[in-house]
């Protein structure tokens, strides 16, 4: 939705849509809190990667990589917070190179919990959120030169990746690193499958927190979003049948889907 | 008798301050366009998100902090890879150094060249408060003063900068040049009677102001000329240009390597997906180059169809559930419906 600065009706009735299904499953999820979640793969070998790190006694490194502050960091943060409780349970050290200076706040907050939910706050260290650059190339470059001086047992790369990707996974393949990446740039989820033990795509990056931590809250959203996306399914089967009846006969007036989405406040008055 | 859990006012105030910036922006983009227009949201939107930008900027400073901090306790300390930080360190104040000198120089450079841009902007002010009838001093008394103003500027530049060797540069020949345009439109000026704006009186007010901003360009342009001899600019272009962009372009190039490594290991054809893979790179790689169109008419036609067609689908797909997944997260952060997501503190 790129370059929309004002709703329209259509989308706007879409937003509402999806926050009425939001609250009723938020509603179902805390009274009754029977949601299902399937297996992911790639988020169960989060915790194999972590165990392996405590056999090797080698850091575990975390990345937002590029992700600003913004709804991917948030999910980010699901995520590394189960890590880093994770890593301060087997006294494990923990690296988290930053990109973009807002995001290190942020996540030096949740890593600091994470360190005291485990009980071990004291042992929480604040040089393990390591500012690199916010220059794209000299923050892979930083990144690369971390993992090979820590010699990290397991990678984790989450969150908005371009160019870089590609560098920073095989900055962990050289260093024998077990990596599980998750990226929402589905440009750069070849590379992950190629570098990365486990990729995690699109959506699932969002999934994963709810599947580490099985919070009514998280899971909700994970049923709504699944809903929201049904019923955007269920519009392009329409929109892609009421054309295929223009094209197909074209003296009938169909309703048209795009109009319903593209037509302004003044088209209806 | 139950336990009162402690009020966390720090969270208070970031949850309110979420929702009221959420509001906001919600506000802003239910509105229709003339609604925003209308009720004047829409002249200040843009005052209103550079100042959201400007409270992140700020965190800058946070990564400044962390920077010095994480790399200046490890050479105290003479830490493992304390010389790396050292090397770090020098080159984050060297450039910042060089970048604040050469900033400062950019900024007389800019108020020089608006020296020049004031005699235009003051002559179309002229011309805008006489045909709004705006109450201001005299035509003529103002017209007066353009001209005095002009021909001190005009002075000035003469005798300092179309001076010796650089006015012989072919910038130096257009800022001469652009001089003698205003000091040549100056004289009209005395056209401008001292009441109402008559044609003529406009076009010459016109045409100082076009001259007025044709000298503020080539002013820029010269003196830029000029500060790139100095030894700050001279530093700032090894430093950016000579040693960040090079490096960059570097690590860049780094990517064609890796793409080779990554191809191998892909490559390798052990499941049924890695041999769908394998086929498809090899028609799309081979529908690129002219040798794929010797080996078939149709591997073009083939590639151009994979990427349209399945690859723009998953696209697509991928994009479609990450878009839905981050506008779900987004409503959950703006009314602050969370319990332990990402830090299990009460909330």
């Amino acid at each position: 939705m790129g370059g929309l600065e004002h709703a329209t009706p259509g989308i706007l009735l879409t937003i509402a849509c999806a926050a009425v299904i939001l609250f009723v499953q938020l509603r179902r999820a805390t009274r009754r809190g029977d949601h299902f979640i399937r297996r992911i793969a790639g988020v169960d070998a989060v915790e194999g990667a972590i165990g392996r790190c405590a056999e090797m006694g080698r850091p575990v490194a975390f990345t937002t990589a590029l992700t600003d502050v913004g709804p991917v960091l948030y999910a980010c943060l699901g995520v590394l917070h189960s890590v880093a409780k994770r890593v301060a349970q087997y006294k494990l050290k923990l690296v988290v190179p930053q990109y973009s200076p807002e995001a290190m706040a942020i996540v030096e907050d949740s890593v600091r919990d994470a360190y005291n939910d485990a009980g071990r706050g004291a042992a929480f260290d604040p040089q393990s959120i390591v500012f690199l650059s916010s220059e794209q190339f000299a923050f892979a470059s930083g990144y690369m030169g971390l993992i090979h001086r820590e010699k990290a047992g397991a990678a984790f790369l989450f969150g908005v990746f371009a160019a870089e990707a590609l560098v920073l996974a095989e900055a962990g393949q050289q260093v024998g690193a077990r990596q599980v990446a998750a990226s929402v740039s589905p440009e750069q989820v070849a590379f992950f499958i190629c570098t990365c033990d486990y990729t995690l795509i699109g959506e699932e990056l969002f999934a994963a927190s709810a599947y580490l931590s099985r919070e009514p809250v998280q899971v909700a959203t994970l049923a709504a979003q699944d809903r929201v996306k049904l019923l955007f399914a269920a519009i392009i089967v329409v929109g892609v049948l009421l054309a295929t009846l223009g094209a197909l006969a074209p003296g009938i007036t169909l309703p048209s889907i795009e109009r319903f989405f593209t037509a302004s406040w003044s088209d209806l008055l | 008798m139950s336990e009162r859990q402690p009020i966390d006012r720090r969270a208070q105030v970031i949850r309110a301050f979420t929702l009221l910036g959420g509001v906001y922006f919600f506000l802003y983009f239910i509105l229709p366009e003339t609604a925003a227009e209308s009720l004047g949201i829409k002249a200040r939107h843009e005052a209103i998100s550079n100042g959201f930008i400007v409270i992140g900027a700020m965190a800058v400073g946070l990564g400044l902090f962390n920077l010095v901090s994480a790399h200046g306790s490890r050479i105290a300390f003479a830490r493992k890879g304390w010389a790396y930080s050292l090397a770090l360190l020098v080159g984050l104040f060297s450039m910042l150094a060089v970048t604040a000198a050469q900033w400062r120089q950019s900024l007389g450079i800019t108020a020089e060249a608006r020296k020049a841009q004031i005699v235009g902007e003051f002559a179309q002010r002229i011309v805008q408060d006489a045909e709004s009838h705006a109450a201001a001093p005299a035509l003529a008394v103002r017209a007066a003063a353009l001209r005095a103003y002009a021909d001190g500027l005009l002075d000035q530049i003469g005798a300092t900068l179309l001076v010796g060797p650089p006015a012989e540069t072919p910038l130096g020949i257009e800022l001469r040049a652009a001089a003698a345009s205003l000091r040549g439109s100056l004289p009209r000026l005395e056209a401008v009677p001292g009441e109402s704006l008559s044609p003529e009186g406009k076009g010459a007010l016109t045409d100082v102001g076009r001259a007025g901003e044709l000298l503020s360009a080539a002013l820029g342009a010269f003196l830029r000329q000029e500060s790139s001899s100095t030894m700050v600019q001279q530093l700032y272009t090894l430093l950016y240009e000579g040693l960040f962009n090079q490096l960059g372009s570097a690590m860049f190039a780094l990517l064609g390597v890796y793409i080779a490594a990554a191809a191998f290991r892909a490559f390798r054809i052990r499941t049924v997906e890695s041999a769908l893979m394998m086929a498809a790179a090899l028609i799309v790689m081979l529908g690129q180059i002219s040798l794929g169109q010797l080996i078939s008419d149709e591997l073009p036609a083939m590639r151009q169809w994979l990427l349209e067609v399945p690859n723009s689908a998953a696209f697509r797909a991928i994009r479609l559930g990450a878009s839905v997944a981050a506008l779900m997260l987004a409503i959950r952060m703006w009314l602050s419906i969370e319990s332990g997501s990402f830090s299990s503190r009460k909330r």
